[in-house]
C-alpha cells in the first residue's frame, strides 16, 4: 500500500463518501423523527436515479443543462410525493405496532417500489446525457473525475442546507423536537403525523439526491440499491439517531471501501485466486465490526433499557 | 375422549393436559392428514413437484419461526444457512463420497454450529441492530458463495440415495421430504411446549424480564438460532439434492425475505404459521410464474411490467397482511374455527 495507493483512495473515498452521507442523513432523519429503520431506502435512491434520467431524456429537446435541471425539479417533487404516499398509505395504519411488522413492512415497500421500476425501465445500465464534461481535475495531486468532485460539491452544499433547515425553519425546530421527545412534542402542539409525513418526504428526497449524483458519476443500474444498503453501514457506524454521525460515517465507510476494499481487491489472493467485488462487501463487514464493538454507533446515544 | 372440545375442563391427569391431539376429532384429523399425505401423488400427479417445494421451504420457515416467532430475534439472514446447509450436503457427498444418510444430518449439524455463531451477538445487539447483522451475514455468505465454490454460475449436487435406493423421481424425493417435514413439524410443536420453548417465549416477550425470572439469555438465544439454523441446514440439503445444482442465486437475500414473508403471512408464533405460509408463498409463486407470459400476453400494455409481478404482488401481500390481518392466515384460520363453533351465534 504505497503512499500515493492510500492518497488517492482517501480522496475517492471521500467524494463517494459524502454521497453516502446524503443518503445516509436521509435514513437517520426519519429513524430519528418516526424511529422507523428504512430497510426501502436503497429503492429510493433507485428511483431518484432513474426518473431523473428518465426525465432528462424525455426532455432532449431541450439543451442539455436545462433538460438535466428539469429531470432533478421532476424528480424531487416526485421524490417528495413518494414520500408522502408512503406515509400515508403503509406507515400511518402501522402507527405503534411492533418493530418487527415495521421492518418487515419496509422491505415490502422495496420489493414494490424495484418491482415497479423494473417493469417500467427494466434492468439494464442507464446513464445520464453529458451533463458535467468528462474531464479529469487534479485534487491535491490526485486525479479525480470532474463529476465525482461536483457530486462532493453539490452533496456537502445540500448537507449544509439541511443543517440550516433543521435549525431555522419552524418544521425543521418541529421534527427535531418530535424526534427528542414525542409525546412531549405532540402536547406543545406539533402534529407528529405531519412530523412522519415530512420525515418519508425528507428521506425519499435525500435518497432520490444520492441516486441522482451516483447515477451523473456511475450510471444507474439495479445495483444501485445496494448503495441504499451501505449507507446503513455509515448510519450504523455513526450511530442510527446522529446526524453528525451519519455524515461522518458515511465519509469513513467512503474512504475504507476506496482504500482496503480497492487493494483487497487488486492485491490479495485467496487460492491463488484474486478477489473480485470484495469492495462491495466491505460495507457490510464495517456494519458486523461496528456491531461488535460499539453496537450505538461511534456518536449514538446507548440505549439503557429499564424493566 | 370427546368429539368436540367439552364445555368446561374434564382432565384428571397430566398426560391428559399435555396430550397435542387431546380429542377425538382432532386425532381422526390428525390421521386424515397423514393418510392424505400418503396419498397425495396419486391425487396430484404430476402436480407433486409443488408439494415437493413446498414441503422442503416449510421444513425452512418452521426454523425461521423458532427464531421469529417463539424466541422473537429477527433474522433477515435465513437463506444463508439454508445455504450453509446446502453446501455441507455437497460437499460431504461429492467431495467426501458420503452417502446422503450422513450428508443430511451433517448439513443440520454444520448450520447449526454457524447458527450458534451468528446468534452469539444477539446477546448484545437487538431489534433492530440484529436485523441489520443478519443483513450483513446474508450478504457476506452470498459473496463467499460466489467467490469460493460457485462462482457465478450453479455447483452440480450428485443425486442421492437412500440406504441403495435411488431418489431419483419426484414420487420417491416426496416420500423423504414427507417424512422429514412431519418429524420437524412435529418436534418443533413438542419444542415449543417444554421449558426451552416456554423460555423462548419468556425472552420474547420480554428478554430483561425473562433474566431476572433465572431465563439464562445467552444459552437461548444462542440455542434459537442455532435450532432455526440448523432446520435451515436441513431445508438446504433436501433443496441441493432435489435441485441438483445450487448457486448464490438459490440462497439469495430475495429467499430470505420470502422466509420472512412465509412467516408473516402465514403467522408469527404459531405452530401452524410457517407450513401454512410456505404453501400460500410457494403456490403463489408457481402461479405467478405460470401465470405472468400468460398476462403479458393478453394485455400487452403491461408490456416487461410482467417481468417483475412476483416483486410486485408479494411486496402487496405482505403489507396488506400487516396492516390488516398481522397474526397471518393463522389467526385467521382461528377466527373461522370460533365462528363455526359458535354458529349460529356470534358470540
Amino acid at each position: 500500500m504505497t503512499p500515493q495507493f492510500v492518497l488517492e483512495g482517501v480522496v475517492v473515498g471521500l467524494a463517494v463518501g459524502s454521497i453516502y452521507a446524503l443518503i445516509a442523513v436521509g435514513f437517520t432523519v426519519l429513524y430519528k423523527s418516526t424511529k422507523i429503520l428504512n430497510l426501502a431506502h436503497g429503492e429510493l435512491v433507485l428511483f431518484g436515479g432513474y426518473l431523473a434520467i428518465a426525465v432528462t431524456s424525455a426532455a432532449g429537446f431541450l439543451p442539455v443543462p436545462a433538460a438535466f435541471a428539469l429531470g432533478v425539479a421532476v424528480t424531487l417533487l416526485a421524490a417528495a410525493a413518494l414520500g408522502f404516499a408512503v406515509e400515508r398509505a403503509v406507515m400511518r395504519p402501522l402507527f405503534g405496532q411492533p418493530l418487527l411488522s415495521v421492518i418487515i413492512v419496509t422491505l415490502a415497500l422495496g420489493y414494490v417500489i424495484r418491482g415497479v421500476m423494473v417493469g417500467i425501465w427494466s434492468g439494464e445500465t442507464r446513464t445520464f446525457p453529458p451533463v458535467v464534461p468528462a474531464a479529469v481535475v487534479r485534487v491535491a495531486g490526485v486525479p479525480v473525475s470532474l463529476v465525482g468532485v461536483w457530486s462532493a460539491a453539490a452533496a456537502a452544499l445540500l448537507l449544509v442546507l439541511f443543517s440550516l433547515f433543521f435549525r431555522y425553519t419552524r418544521w425543521g425546530i418541529a421534527m427535531r423536537a418530535a424526534a427528542n421527545e414525542q409525546l412531549t412534542a405532540s402536547t406543545l402542539g406539533v402534529s407528529l403525523k405531519r412530523v412522519f409525513a415530512y420525515a418519508w418526504a425528507f428521506a425519499a428526497v435525500a435518497g432520490a439526491v444520492g441516486g441522482i449524483l451516483l447515477g451523473l458519476w456511475l450510471g444507474v443500474n439495479f445495483a444501485l440499491a445496494a448503495v441504499g444498503l451501505k449507507a446503513l453501514a455509515a448510519v450504523i457506524l455513526g450511530g442510527l439517531d446522529s446526524i453528525p454521525g451519519a455524515i461522518l460515517g458515511g465519509l469513513l465507510v467512503g474512504v475504507v471501501e476506496t482504500v482496503l476494499g480497492g487493494y483487497i481487491d487488486a492485491h490479495v489472493k485467496l487460492w491463488g485466486q484474486p478477489l473480485h467485488g470484495f469492495k462491495e462487501v466491505t460495507a457490510y463487514l464495517v456494519i458486523l465490526l461496528a456491531l461488535m464493538v460499539r453496537p450505538y454507533g461511534l456518536f449514538g446515544t446507548e440505549h439503557i433499557e429499564r424493566l | 375422549m370427546a368429539y368436540a372440545r367439552p364445555c368446561g375442563d374434564f382432565k384428571t391427569s397430566y398426560a391428559q393436559d399435555m396430550a397435542l391431539l387431546d380429542i377425538r376429532l382432532y386425532r381422526w384429523g390428525f390421521a386424515v392428514l397423514l393418510v392424505a399425505l400418503a396419498l397425495a401423488p396419486w391425487v396430484l400427479g404430476r402436480w407433486i413437484y409443488l408439494l415437493n417445494d413446498i414441503a422442503i421451504f416449510a421444513v425452512g420457515a418452521t426454523g425461521l419461526s423458532l427464531v421469529m416467532g417463539f424466541a422473537g430475534q429477527i433474522s433477515l439472514g435465513h437463506a444463508a444457512f439454508m445455504a450453509v446447509g446446502a453446501y455441507t450436503s455437497w460437499f460431504v457427498t461429492s467431495q467426501l463420497r458420503l452417502p446422503f444418510v450422513v450428508a443430511l444430518p451433517l448439513s443440520a449439524l454444520v448450520a447449526f454450529a454457524v447458527g450458534a455463531v451468528v446468534g452469539l451477538p444477539s446477546l448484545r445487539i437487538k431489534g433492530l441492530y440484529l436485523a441489520i447483522a443478519t443483513l450483513a451475514f446474508q450478504f457476506l455468505v452470498e459473496y463467499l458463495i460466489v467467490q469460493t465454490v460457485s462462482g457465478m454460475g450453479g455447483t452440480p449436487v450428485p443425486s442421492m440415495d437412500l440406504f441403495g435406493v435411488p431418489v431419483n423421481t419426484e414420487v420417491r424425493f416426496w416420500y423423504l421430504v414427507a417424512a422429514v417435514w412431519v418429524l420437524g413439524a412435529v418436534f418443533a410443536t413438542n419444542l415449543t411446549r417444554t421449558r426451552v420453548g416456554l423460555a423462548l417465549m419468556a425472552v420474547r416477550d420480554r428478554d430483561y424480564a425473562a433474566q431476572v425470572l433465572g431465563v439464562n439469555l445467552l444459552y437461548y438465544k444462542t440455542l434459537a438460532f442455532a435450532l432455526g439454523a440448523a432446520y435451515a441446514g436441513v431445508a438446504g440439503s433436501l433443496f441441493a439434492h432435489y435441485n441438483r445444482v445450487i448457486g448464490a442465486e438459490h440462497f439469495s437475500l430475495a429467499q430470505s425475505i420470502d422466509f420472512v414473508a412465509m412467516l408473516v403471512i402465514g403467522g408469527l408464533g404459531s405452530v401452524w404459521g410457517p407450513h401454512l405460509g410456505a404453501a400460500f408463498v410457494r403456490i403463489l409463486t408457481q402461479l405467478l410464474k405460470m401465470w405472468a407470459p400468460v398476462l403479458g400476453a393478453l394485455l400487452p400494455v403491461l408490456g416487461r411490467a410482467t417481468t417483475s409481478v412476483h416483486d410486485i404482488v408479494f411486496g402487496v401481500v405482505l403489507i396488506a397482511f400487516l396492516i390488516w390481518e398481522p397474526g397471518g392466515l393463522a389467526t385467521l384460520l382461528r377466527k373461522l374455527k370460533r365462528y363455526v363453533d359458535l354458529w349460529p351465534f356470534p358470540h
